[in-house]
């Protein structure tokens, strides 16, 4: 019963745009690249969006970034499962100049973007939004950043304030949750399905068929439901155990079966001490759990014994259970329900929700590379990128096809015997990246071997990575040349790239340890260099 | 000294350390863990180290040396 322990686990997956580790180290989470949000993870239990104003001198691009992050968000809430709760952090400018031009272009941004995650949180139940500024109004500007870590690891925000930090966001987290049910602890006869089963029999029971059987059914599906959302379903019912399980195996019309549920009281103890016993079985809180019994006197047992668990009025007719089913699930299993502050904010951006029509500018990715209006610098290396070149190898773990490590004169030496080495440069309409891509390529006869192929995690998620190899693969066919080789060589950190190859049409030629092999014949591909980006070759 | 330097290395690169423990050898010590480590050595030894030498202390000896350096300047 796996997804049961991942319920108790928080877990994670954030989207950023700075460094911010240290400041989820205690959670188990996993990060996004810098701005990019062409990966989701789909295992996550809940994700995160954590942006904050960018640290640059040039206030326009400042305010264009910010208003584009809005556009990041939507395309990635439309891409999020809307069962999972995405917690949103307001946006903070934590490096404001107040005396230069364009000081105010930025105060707008940030407001436009706080504004719109509150319009973004009425469409989405979801979404959560956290005000950031409640955790940063603490601590002074000088506090807020500690340069030197800034200008050594891109962490804007001091790492000191990692441990405040994680208490803040705990203790946010818990209140987002708190409202929220975990459990749904279900009754048998003349809940699940209409009749008593140790009366009426295994084929006597109402469940499916003509009404009231369809209501039943109706109402179980809906249960199922729940169950997929993540909801623990438990039975607690007095019945002989041996009499239900055959229900479940022979009563093909019943849709709730045995492995539905996390837990099974099925006994003739009272219902007290059995939820109970469900609490700590499921290792959940008696104020997480909700008890649904036909039964009036099970039901005032149950609110008068243990007062925190939710008892709602069952029924009494079964063509009444849709409007209970709804009733229930909005009220205690909404992944998100408005807190009294929360309601007082939807008042004053109902309004100008209604006035903006929140859309999001992009369809889908490639729409949104598109409007990137991405400039690809292919060059060969020279006496002046060399040392940025060799750099790269050293430095690059992630998206490192061989991890191959060499010194500007490994570099030289390697021109000397031939070698084609390509650095590539990114621009996009905010700004230039500088060399963040490189390739090696040894040239042997007609055939060539790519030695390393590897780039900067800054410039991941925009489909980079196959550009600039479908760009080299071009270049070598038009070059003639006939073949190429190349390799994956596996490390702790360049899982992700195991498979870049193949993309390509790469064939494997072998496959021992940690290395694949691999190699292309250049006649037979169809290279398609894509129209999203700009190409520049000098 | 030594010993709290090798308590705070075990408990950020979460692995046993040893007296000649240094970035090749140790598979955790990577460079997100190697500023944390730093700013915990900040912390506790009340010490601030240039970027310069952050980036020259490769290793738990090197480490050593650094501190009482800078504690000797005190």
């Amino acid at each position: 019963m796996n997804w049961l322990v991942k319920i108790r686990y928080m877990e994670f997956f954030i989207f950023r745009n700075i460094t911010i580790v240290w400041f989820f180290s205690y959670f188990k989470s996993s990060i996004s690249g810098y701005e990019d949000i062409s990966f989701i993870d789909p295992d996550a239990e809940r994700y995160i969006w954590f942006y904050l104003a960018p640290i640059k001198t040039d206030n326009k691009v400042i305010s264009a970034e910010i208003r584009n992050y809005i556009d990041l968000l939507k395309l990635t809430i439309s891409r999020i499962p809307s069962s999972k709760t995405f917690i949103i952090f307001t946006l903070s400018d934590i490096y404001s100049i107040n005396t230069i031009t364009g000081a105010n272009d930025i105060k707008e941004a940030v407001k436009y973007y706080n504004s719109t995650l509150h319009e973004l949180a009425l469409e989405h139940n979801n979404i959560k939004v956290l005000d950031f500024e409640n955790f940063l109004s603490r601590y002074s500007s000088t506090e807020l950043i500690d340069w030197k870590y800034y200008f050594i690891s891109q962490m804007a925000l001091n790492p000191r304030l990692s441990n405040p930090f994680h208490d803040w966001f705990k203790k946010q987290v818990k209140s987002i949750e708190l409202k929220r049910k975990k459990c749904l602890i279900l009754d048998l006869d003349n809940t699940l399905w209409g009749g008593i089963l140790g009366e009426d029999g295994i084929e006597g029971i109402q469940i499916g068929g003509d009404y009231p059987g369809k209501a039943f059914l109706m109402f179980q599906k809906q249960i199922e439901e729940l169950g997929k959302q993540g909801v623990i379903l438990a039975v607690c019912s007095k019945n002989n155990i041996e009499d239900v399980r055959q229900a479940w195996s022979l009563n093909n019309s019943i849709v709730l079966k045995e492995n539905h549920f996390a837990a099974l009281k099925i006994n003739w103890v009272n219902k007290a001490d059995n939820i109970k016993e469900l609490a700590q079985e499921l290792n959940i809180g008696l104020d997480s759990m909700v008890f649904l019994d036909d039964n009036p006197s099970e039901r005032d047992l149950i609110k008068t014994v243990i007062p925190e668990v939710e008892v709602p009025d069952f029924p009494t007719q079964p063509y009444m259970l849709p409007e209970f089913f709804k009733s229930i699930a909005e009220k205690y299993f909404s992944i998100y329900n408005l807190t009294s502050e929360d309601l007082s904010k939807t008042k004053q951006y109902k309004e100008n929700a209604l006035r903006n029509n929140v859309k999001s500018t992009f369809t889908d990715m490639n729409d949104y590379i598109r409007s990137l209006e991405i400039e690809l610098s292919i060059e060969e290396v020279n006496n002046i990128t060399i040392v940025r070149a060799a750099q790269m190898t050293q430095k690059t773990n992630q998206f490192n096809l061989t991890t191959q490590r060499y010194t500007d004169t490994d570099l030289s030496e390697m021109l000397n015997d031939g070698a084609k080495i390509y650095t590539l440069s990114v621009k996009d309409k905010f700004g230039e990246s500088g060399i963040t891509g490189l390739s090696i390529c040894k040239l042997n006869g007609e055939t060539v071997d790519i030695d390393s192929f590897l780039l900067s995690c800054r410039i991941l998620g925009k489909g980079i990575e196959d550009a600039f190899m479908n760009w080299i693969l071009n270049e070598l066919k038009l070059l003639n040349f006939k073949a190429v080789n190349s390799k994956y060589i596996s490390t702790a950190k360049n899982i992700q790239v195991k498979d870049f190859y193949e993309r390509f049409g790469f064939e494997i030629i072998s496959e021992s340890g940690s290395i694949k092999s691999y190699s292309l014949n250049l006649g037979d591909v169809q290279i398609n260099l894509s129209d999203n980006y700009k190409y520049n070759y000098k | 000294m030594k010993e709290k330097i090798k308590e705070i290395a075990t408990e950020v690169f979460e692995v046993q350390v040893h007296d000649d423990t240094n970035q090749n050898n140790c598979e955790n010590w990577d460079s997100l863990r190697h500023l944390n480590f730093i700013i915990e050595l900040e912390t506790e030894f009340d010490v601030s180290f240039e970027p310069e030498e952050i980036a020259s202390m490769t290793s738990l000896s090197i480490v050593e040396s650094m501190i009482q350096e800078k504690s000797n300047n005190i």
